[in-house]
């Protein structure tokens, strides 16, 4: 009996040896990065995170951001612009073929834009509200028309991923919900490629990672250390990334960690934080129509009131307070602008001037924070305890993120203030000027601040049609300058995004030399992989 | 026949539970906030690509007809298309399910042989110091979710030892094998792939013990009860004044009927292994139904989420007739009453 017991258990140790046998390490030229899933690569469809990283790296552009705010020369060498800034002619590279050797073709950026403008989805939002026509008059040259000039079209064509025409129409269902064009190759976009981008989709088993092999024959310059593969892995779970990390088998975390997590990663043997700039900004989003945020000098008694340099203190070393209404990383921004700091003899001031200094207790300012965000809680208690010291009262609220949305869609369910992250698509002042302070944008989770100044959209709307640069920046200036006046938001922090990597990794973006356009910092072929 | 009779009718039953629970799930996916077209395009699209999708969706009905729209597709295999993956979500449950399976499937296994092994060990040395510790590590097991186990697993496994791979189904350098059943062991078997046989049992291993662990620590307690129960009854110490063999009485006359409670619990056990199993995909990135399930709730991917639920409800109810069905195999009362209600 005990002898058998002992064959048994002898048995099961073997057992287990033989599967505790540890995984080969990865090869030197592989760069594994960790994600936030879900990640859609059809270049129509996708637009977050994840997605815009992959698809960065499957697609070429017309043209390329680069790291200033502006656009290089990408597969359009050149282009004019017409004498009344409507019309756009690019000449393409010659002899840049897609993934499966074809040629790529002027018709193919035409179809391309068909296919984004008829799905409606992805980036599809940046590019197709201006553009009156697409078309190819020849297989080198292709022409753009504008409805209105605009100084964001150039930079919003680095949403316009080329895709092979021939391929998506090989891999088309017929049936489908864009009528004659079927499912315009949705299906199997999802887990194929049809670019011509410095890397190509190898394997992409969904929820779990997304493997991309090197595209020898790209027609672009390659980092000498470029990997010869990427994988994206879909986890951002804290301990799996840790450990990850620890044996070697991650170079770059996600963004996603907490900020005691990034703390651990930072003291690991060969592994350093990055805090990358980014174009997203922390606002509190003021409601200018609802009791008793309406009124001026209570909006600015709170501007004054609040601690600016506690609610940093709060976040990773760096992470610098709003300068204005617009990330301090945007061309356009206006670096003299006001900025309110704490002040507590200004704020009573102001509120004395208040309509609503003498019943204070009767309006109280409800903040709505998003659950989905814990680390928002603190602020809004903060900003609670800093109103507490000049008398006003703050409900602090936890709502869903898509109860938030609901609720700033009407001007009746929307709060005094909201608390959200936005960030800027293009990395220039005046798109993030539309998106958070125009008309166009009341009524969505966008803005909160209901600001409906129509003197305020004409202006933007002329800033944003001015395409010479110093003219249209001293635009945006004024914009700032005035708004900051309404005092329509508390400006908290320009987010600051987190990442560990291995110092075996040449990242560009440490350096600042990549563009903060999403999905950008990780453009592989500019990351250099050395060693294991 | 009686046993036909007796399937067809649990069968009956348990397609008016899904029915019912179709319905509580829809009418609950249906009244969380936010509109799901406008969460499926995107909050930038324009809204005539939400209003295309709500058209598509039927959203524009009434919530019965909606339900009827969704009834009549899904009767057909269609659940709709995913919101979050753009794919059918038929396609999903194919891709996703046999991998939650395949860790259900190693969980049941170490659940069960972990579980009865630990209380036949327990209640054969019971109120010594092995019973103790067995009943330690059962308390424990039983109050501990199966994340936290996930989780020290990977700290010690992964992390201390790196013993094991704490992510995925293969290794980086292991091809995948052809799907055929979409169990990665079965399936690297069936190519003759030992390699990738090896490798996918090792990176099956830590998530299938974090999740078996409450399942372990349930079987065990119910044995060793079940067991110490049955051991004072008469036919015990009968078989023992016969003088038979003290193996015999364990195996035989004491282990047999105390495993009915036991089985019934495994069954139900393995079944919520399902449904408990997302936490233990997302640590371990283990592409499963669950962590898939946890996706479309986050995402209101309505179409994706009733269908999750209704599988899972399925898989219940399947787990169910055949625990019922072992039960009875192990208990002749309950095939005699199934006989008699005849």
């Amino acid at each position: 009996m005990r002898l058998k017991s002992s064959i048994v258990l002898a048995l099961l140790g073997a057992g287990l040896l033989l599967l505790s046998v540890p995984a080969f390490a990865a090869g030197p030229t592989t760069l594994r990065v960790t994600f936030a899933w879900p990640n859609v690569i059809d270049p129509a469809i996708g637009n977050d995170y994840a997605s815009s990283s992959s698809i960065v790296n499957l697609y070429d552009t017309l043209v390329f951001p680069n790291a200033k705010g502006g656009v290089d020369p990408w597969l359009a060498t050149s282009w004019n612009v017409s004498a009344d800034g409507r019309t756009y002619t690019f000449h393409l590279r010659s002899g840049v073929r897609f993934h499966d050797g074809t040629l790529l073709k002027a018709s193919d950026v035409v179809a391309s834009y068909n296919r984004l403008s008829t799905i409606g989805r992805g980036f599809a939002y940046l590019l197709t509200p201006n553009i009156a026509e697409v078309r190819a008059p020849n297989a080198r040259t292709v022409v753009i028309t504008l409805k209105e000039p605009s100084a964001l079209f150039l930079p919003s064509l680095v949403r316009l991923y080329v895709a092979d025409e021939a391929l998506i129409k090989k891999n088309t269902k017929a049936e489908g919900p864009y009528g004659a064009n079927g499912d315009y190759g949705t299906t199997w976009l999802q887990t194929h490629d049809a670019g011509s981008g410095p890397y190509m989709v190898k394997e992409f088993p969904l929820e779990q990672y997304l493997l991309m092999a090197k595209n020898t024959r790209w027609w672009g310059k390659f980092n000498p250390n470029a990997a010869d593969t990427v994988r994206f892995i879909g986890t951002t779970e804290g301990v799996t990334v840790r450990t990850l990390m620890q044996n070697k088998q991650l170079e770059i975390t996600d963004q996603w960690q907490s900020f005691e997590a990034y703390q651990a990663l930072e003291k690991m043997d060969g592994v350093k934080v990055a805090a990358l700039p980014s174009m997203t900004s922390f606002y509190y989003m003021v409601n200018t129509k609802k009791a008793p945020t309406d009124d001026l000098h209570f909006r600015l008694a709170m501007e004054y009131a609040f601690d600016y340099d506690a609610a940093v203190g709060l976040e990773w070393p760096g992470t610098k307070q709003m300068v204005g209404p617009v990330p301090a990383s945007l061309a356009g921004h206006d670096p003299n602008v006001l900025v309110y700091k704490r002040d507590l003899d200004k704020a009573k001031a102001e509120l004395a001037q208040s309509t609503y200094a003498g019943s204070l207790d009767q309006n109280p300012v409800v903040v709505q924070w998003v659950s989905e965000v814990p680390d928002e809680e603190k602020y809004a208690l903060l900003f609670q305890s800093n109103m507490a010291d000049v008398g006003i009262k703050v409900n602090v609220v936890k709502v869903p993120w898509l109860s938030l949305v609901e609720n700033t869609s009407k001007l009746s369910s929307s709060p005094n203030i909201a608390t959200i992250y936005v960030s800027s698509d293009l990395p220039e002042a005046g798109l993030m000027l539309k998106q958070r302070y125009s008309s166009s944008t009341a009524g969505t989770w966008q803005q909160n601040e209901w600001l409906q100044d129509k003197s305020l959209d004409d202006q933007i709307n002329d800033a944003l049609g001015t395409l010479s640069e110093p003219a249209r920046f001293a635009k945006y200036a004024k914009i700032q300058e005035e708004l900051v006046g309404l005092a329509p938001s508390v400006w908290i922090y320009d987010q600051i995004e987190k990442h560990a990597y291995r110092t075996n990794v040449d990242w560009p973006a440490t350096r600042g030399e990549t563009s903060l356009i999403q999905g950008y910092a990780f453009f592989a072929a500019a990351i250099g992989v050395t060693g294991p | 026949m009686p046993l036909l009779s007796f399937i067809a009718r649990r069968l009956g039953y348990s397609i008016l539970v899904l029915l019912g629970l179709s319905i509580v799930i829809f009418v609950i996916a249906r009244i969380m906030p936010g509109d799901p077209a406008r969460m499926a395009v995107g909050m930038m699209a324009p809204q005539w690509v939400v209003d295309r999708l709500r058209e598509q969706m039927h959203l524009n009905q009434s919530l019965p007809v909606q339900y009827v729209f969704w009834l009549r597709d899904a009767l057909h295999g269609d659940f709709g298309l995913s919101l979050v993956t753009q794919r059918p979500v038929m396609s999903d449950i194919v891709e996703f399910f046999p991998a939650s399976l395949e860790l259900v499937l190693a969980a049941g296994l170490l659940a069960a042989v972990g579980g009865i092994g630990l209380g036949v060990l327990s209640a054969r040395h019971k109120d010594t110091w092995i019973d103790s510790v067995v009943r330690v590590f059962s308390y424990t097991g039983v109050v501990t979710p199966s994340f936290v186990f996930a989780i020290l697993f990977v700290l010690l496994f992964g992390w201390v030892l790196r013993a094991f791979p704490v992510i995925g189904r293969l290794s980086e350098q292991v091809a995948a094998p052809p799907v055929v059943t979409g169990l990665m062991t079965v399936d690297s078997l069936l190519a003759g792939r030992l390699d990738a046989f090896v490798d996918a049992l090792h990176h099956l291993v830590l998530p299938a013990l974090a999740l078996a662990m409450g399942s372990i620590a349930q079987e065990s307690r119910i044995t060793r009860a079940s067991m110490a129960d049955n051991l004072g009854r008469d036919y015990i110490t009968a078989a023992r004044a016969l003088g038979v063999s003290e193996r015999v009485v364990m195996g035989r006359f004491l282990l047999k009927p105390s495993l009915i409670p036991t089985v019934s619990i495994l069954g139900l056990d393995i079944a919520s292994l399902f449904s408990i199993a997302f936490l233990v995909e997302l640590i371990f990135n283990w592409p499963g139904l669950a962590r898939y399930g946890l996706s479309a709730m986050l995402h209101k991917d309505l179409n994706a989420i009733s269908a999750v639920i209704l599988v899972l409800g399925a898989v219940f109810a399947l787990v169910n007739i055949v625990v019922d069905l072992i039960v009875a195999g192990l208990d002749p009362r309950i095939r005699l009453a199934a006989t008699r209600s005849q």
